[in-house]
């Protein structure tokens, strides 16, 4: 019977020092010697043979044994060891997606049904593309800070035989891969299947195929994203190798050993002081830094309110009256302008409106001329076209 | 009564906060000049060792600062290395030069070493550097020019001869385990 996930999971956890060693023996051999396999059980004083193949960590391969991929790349993801691999690996996606996105451009308005599955699809192709190149560019940088560093001592002229051998068959196609310049890239594929799907995306009357290609786009912009900072990482570290492994020094391969693993060593002693009181001639320095995490560095502008400006209050009995005084009048908002320019000089927008809403008080009765034509009102911000009204008194 | 070195407060105050005196400061002569007595003062007293060079003396203990240590020590490799990458020497550069806090944050946005810097909260971005920064001049590590920036003591070899170490330490461990 299969085991329980948690008992796998607590498997995993209680024996992860001998499944790394193991894990390491596969990647430098390839394959888990049964031999191996017994001395490093032995060095952890378990025998976790048995249950390393109940739960189908390993597979037995005639005598010897192998990981079952998932648990591989488990280990390989959370340990960050990622294996670069060749460029062929990887480009093999561009003609996975270059089809699947070929066809939903076919197929945009055929089957809705067979259209959802391609966009998901899509969807996982982009999403496996993007995390090869992730690790590859972890593992690429990894190996070729290992020759930087040059732990092993090796001689000049190997040291750039073999950064020539990166840059030749890893670091030069995968660049290829991600420019986007390069109409046989998966990054321009890329780049054209997202201003496709952005053009598309809000013109789908089923919604859940609109979702899906909101999310297909929102997916595609940031592995676009993701892709430029890795593309950065190849022009500005990998591919300079060459120039950079022609100094060496004891210092740069001491952090660059350090960088792999912090935590493993012990770091430069530095004295603990002892707890600060109020008058220490610390408190300043202690209290600024405190207090400077919460400034805001943005320089912030406040307008100062124009106070000289009078607070507008609409007195409608009084605008009433005087519109009442001039009835019948044959063109209403000429009078609001006159009524306001004669008071205030100017007409302010928010007075001409006000104004402007006595044409619904119940007693006037506006009237509108068959042929009327429109009439400029030139306000302090803006020049405003009204028709002609006649208004009357209501009787 | 015992006569005890003058400026003697002050000496213990500085080394009691964990703080670098260094080779400029009037401070290091008197501590040079009676290493014997400190030695003992400081081992006697609290248990606790003096290192002297020629450029800089300094306390430490068992119970010491791992954290802070280590995210000097991150902080200083990426730096190195950032450095090298741009092929500048990052030796001179540490020694005689002057580092805007500006270009520190571009070294840092623009490092291939990203995991170890957001993961690290005194890294990770350029406030939690200027704590950082903060710390590391109330111990004499930097000294602030004025709010832009600021330029390495002597008291940075501290954490250059540790990579020295570490880097000669592997090398042997390498050799032996080829030779093996």
């Amino acid at each position: 019977m299969r085991a329980e996930p948690k008992t796998i999971l607590r498997f995993l956890l209680e024996n992860f020092e001998a499944l790394r060693d193991l894990f390491e023996i596969q990647l430098s051999d390839g394959i888990v010697k049964k031999e191996i396999l017994r001395t490093i059980c032995d060095k952890y004083g378990s025998n976790i043979q048995v249950q390393l193949v109940d739960y189908k960590i390993l597979r037995p391969i005639n005598d010897d044994f192998e990981f079952h991929s998932a648990y591989f790349n488990l280990i390989e993801f959370i340990t960050s060891q990622f294996k670069p691999l060749l460029p062929e690996t990887i480009e093999k996606y561009y003609l996975s997606i270059s089809k699947l996105y070929q066809r939903i451009t076919e197929g945009i308005d055929g089957d809705k049904e067979i259209l959802k599955l391609r966009v998901a699809e899509l969807s996982t192709e982009i999403r496996s593309f993007f995390e090869l190149v992730e690790r590859n560019t972890i593992g690429l940088l990894k190996e070729t800070r290992n020759i930087k560093s040059n732990i092993e001592k090796i001689d000049y002229r190997e040291k750039i035989i073999r950064a020539s051998r990166w840059i030749d068959e890893y670091i030069v196609p995968l660049n290829r891969i991600l420019d986007v310049n390069h109409s046989e890239s998966v990054a321009n594929k890329l780049s054209n299947a997202g201003q496709f799907v952005n053009a598309k995306r809000l013109s789908f009357n089923d919604e859940q195929l609109r979702i899906q290609f909101e999310q297909l786009y929102q997916l595609i912009m940031s592995i676009n994203d993701g892709l430029l900072r890795q593309s950065r990482i190849l022009t500005t570290e990998l591919l300079p190798l060459i120039d950079r492994i022609r100094t060496e020094s004891l210092i740069l391969t001491g952090w660059i050993e350090f960088l792999n693993k912090p935590e493993k060593y012990d770091t430069p002693v530095l004295l603990k002081p002892v707890k600060d009181f109020a008058y220490s001639g610390n408190v300043y320095l202690n209290t600024k830094e405190f207090f400077e995490q919460f400034a805001k560095e943005e320089i912030v502008y406040l307008e100062d309110e124009e106070t000289e400006r009078e607070k507008w209050v609409f007195n409608k009995r009084y605008y009433k009256n005087k519109l009442r005084e001039d009835l019948p009048v044959k063109d209403f908002f000429g009078w609001c302008a006159n009524t306001l320019t004669e008071e205030y000089k100017t007409i302010e927008i928010e007075k001409f409106f006000d104004l402007a809403s006595l044409i619904f008080e119940k007693d006037l009765e506006p009237q509108f001329p068959e042929n009327t034509v429109l009439i400029e009102v030139k306000t302090d911000r803006s020049l405003i076209r009204v028709p002609n009204i006649i208004v009357k008194k209501n009787v | 009564m015992f006569d005890y070195p003058a400026h003697h407060r002050e000496i213990v105050d500085e080394f009691m906060n964990g703080r670098f005196i260094l080779h400029s400061d009037k401070l290091f002569e008197e501590v040079r000049g009676n290493e014997d007595f400190y030695r003992s003062f400081f081992h006697l007293s609290f248990g606790y060792n003096l290192k002297l060079t020629r450029e800089f003396a300094y306390i430490i203990s068992e119970g010491s600062n791992e954290n802070l240590s280590r995210d000097i020590s991150v902080f200083f490799a990426i730096l190195c290395y950032e450095l090298d990458k741009n092929g500048k020497n990052f030796l001179e550069e540490l020694e005689y030069g002057y580092f805007e806090y500006r270009r520190i944050d571009e070294l840092f946005e623009n490092s291939s070493y990203v995991d170890h810097i957001v993961s690290n909260n005194k890294l990770k971005d350029s406030n939690a550097r200027k704590n950082l920064f903060n710390e590391m001049s109330r111990r004499n590590i930097i000294e602030k020019e004025n709010d832009e920036s600021f330029s390495f003591t002597p008291a940075y070899k501290v954490f250059i001869e540790f990579a020295n170490e570490l880097a000669s330490r592997k090398i042997v461990d390498k050799h032996n385990e080829t030779n093996l």
